[in-house]
């Protein structure tokens, strides 16, 4: 199969043409945003761009990251990720087993609101969350890693639900032969053997809670507590007034880099997770 | 097994008790307040006073909420019909035999993976730019005027394409999972009647996909009738009504936007309802329409 089959790439020809021009599109794009990135509202302005004519501008990206407070909103992303992909799984794992394992009084029924809960519309609990949060005067980023924990409890408990339902039974027979009790079991045995889901689901999770926006939008009250999405948006909001276009793309680089990341290193398993879920025809 | 009771529950509780509060709760009180003449969101229900219809008459009464809704409606018909398509040709590129399979499928999902945000000021910023945008360079190179691409008259459209490039990745997928599903016996077994390339996407690969295609069209539809962000990214300071949609609308009245004089929870509430009840049509409609395929493969 060394040989290429020129006959055949040659009938190929027009797929090839298709999938590639809407690549170097979107190679072009990237590419220009991270020159431009580096380059002075001048150049920016006279579409001179890709020539770096003076040079690397790379303190854009200090400018951004400090002045802009663009550190401050990458914080707060990263605290926000980070904590609600531990705090969902604390909630949704052992649900999610125990949901697999079992028959139970009130089983189906959770199964069937979590599927359902996946595909409500965020306006529809939106004003009742924010009215319940003034209540009970919850605040701050608090309030966001608890709202974005319950918000992605029913995607993950389905997805690791599918995934504890393909293990044997019998590891916990031989650990229950063996004196182990069953939550020992749970978190010795059956967690580590759906590791792979758990490796995915949290990445859906992050880039999911990294990238969210409306809640963030609604909920944000102040600079200590913004997230990525909202900051980018306030930067180009008074861009009007800075006029620092080589900073603001310099921001739109860092708030793109770590889900870009990620992808780099994990698109075939991020690519396999999207449809390897509920989605069936 | 032994099944143990006092394990089941404590496991499920968390769980149980994050679907009361963050779903069954707040849906029942939206649905409830859409009734309910209530001006703040943080009103308690004591304050609530009982008003029938009124606020659904209020907002279909309402100009800027019709034109919200006849936006949606054009992204959801017009966006839709284009980026089903483009997925389904880049679907069928994918799946042809072509060579960098994987690297053209993670590249053409990227942009659903990247901070929105981000994604709609490359557009805004670099692809629409009226001095230094990438379509300007493009139309003067051809010898054109430049473009005022996010002028009034052009802004819905430009906001609309910008929407469909970050969105056709990921229909591309699902139809790539699904076009995978069909056994390649039956491709070559047309292929061996002398079947051509469009005539097998007509005759095979489509009535095959019929299934994936109904979830696709649902999929979208709970996509349009959330848009959001586009909106805030195209008309960041004030809201206009070529860029206005539904949830905007229901964002400024509930939260208080520029233009709003009062605010009205109530409202807002029977937005969220109205917005609920049409996907619930469309998955039903879909489902309707589009029988599941009786062909066994």
């Amino acid at each position: 199969m060394n040989n290429i089959n020129w006959k055949k790439e040659l009938r190929l020809l027009p797929c090839y043409l298709i999938v590639c021009v809407w690549v170097v599109f979107t190679a072009i794009m990237i590419f220009w945003i991270l020159a431009a990135s580096l380059s002075t509202s001048r150049e920016i302005f006279s579409g001179e761009v890709h020539k770096f004519a003076t040079g690397f501008h790379w303190e854009n990206y200090a400018t951004a990251w400090r002045v802009q407070n663009v550190s401050l909103f990458f914080r707060n992303s990263l605290l926000y990720s980070v904590l609600s992909c531990v705090g969902v799984l604390a909630i949704s794992a052992p649900a999610a087993y125990v949901l697999a394992r079992w028959e139970f009084t009130g089983g189906r029924a959770l199964r069937i609101g979590l599927v359902i809960a996946m595909s409500v519309p965020i306006i529809m609990i939106i004003m009742p969350i924010y009215s319940l949060a003034v209540r009970w005067g919850i605040k701050g980023w608090v309030l966001l890693v608890v709202l974005y924990i319950l918000m992605r409890v029913p995607y993950t408990t389905i997805y690791l639900l599918d995934f504890f339902a393909t293990l044997s039974r019998t590891y916990e027979e031989a650990a229950y032969i063996d004196g182990c009790s069953a939550s020992k079991t749970f978190l010795k045995i059956m967690l580590p053997l759906v590791q792979p889901a758990i490796i995915t689901v949290t990445i859906f999770n992050f880039m999911s809670v990294w990238n969210e926006f409306f809640m963030a939008l609604v909920f944000t009250t102040n600079e200590d507590m913004t997230p990525v999405g909202v900051g980018l948006l306030n930067i180009i909001n008074s861009m009007k007034y800075t006029g620092n276009y080589g900073g603001m793309f310099a921001a739109v680089i860092i708030v793109f880099l770590p889900t870009f990341l990620l992808y780099i290193f994990m698109s075939e398993k991020i690519i396999a997770g999207v449809t390897g879920g509920g989605v069936k025809g | 097994m032994r099944k143990n009771k006092s394990m089941i529950f404590w496991f499920c509780l968390p769980a149980v008790l994050s679907l009361l509060i963050m779903f069954v709760y707040p849906v029942c009180r939206t649905v409830l307040m859409s009734f309910f003449q209530v001006e703040s969101v943080t009103s308690g229900v004591g304050e609530w006073r009982f008003n029938g219809l009124a606020n659904y008459i209020k907002i279909f009464g309402s100009q800027t909420f019709r034109i919200s809704m006849k936006n949606m409606l054009l992204i959801w018909l017009v966006g839709g019909v284009i980026t089903l398509a483009l997925a389904m040709l880049m679907a069928v590129v994918i799946t042809s035999g072509i060579r960098g399979k994987k690297f053209f499928r993670a590249a053409i999902y990227m942009p659903n993976i990247i901070s929105a945000v981000a994604l709609a000021t490359m557009w805004i910023q670099y692809i629409f730019n009226y001095d230094y945008g990438l379509l300007n360079s493009v139309v003067r190179l051809l010898g054109g005027d430049k473009v005022k691409w996010l002028g009034s008259d052009m802004k819905f459209w430009a906001m609309t394409a910008a929407f469909i490039f970050g969105s056709v990745g990921y229909y591309m997928l699902i139809y790539i999972s699904g076009i995978e599903g069909i056994p390649q016996d039956l491709y070559e077994a047309a292929t061996i009647d002398g079947a051509g390339q469009i005539k097998k996407f007509t005759r095979i690969t489509m009535p095959l996909l019929t299934g994936v295609i109904r979830t696709s069209i649902t999929f979208w539809s709970i996509n349009t009738t959330s848009f959001f962000l586009w909106t805030k990214m195209f008309s960041p300071i004030d809201t206009e009504e070529y860029t206005i949609v539904p949830v905007v609308y229901l964002y400024d009245i509930v939260f208080g936007g520029k233009g709003v004089a009062t605010r009205d929870a109530g409202a807002g509430a029977a937005v969220g309802v109205v917005l609920t009840l049409i996907i619930i049509a469309v998955y039903l409609i879909v489902n309707r329409l589009i029988k599941k395929s009786d062909l066994e493969y």
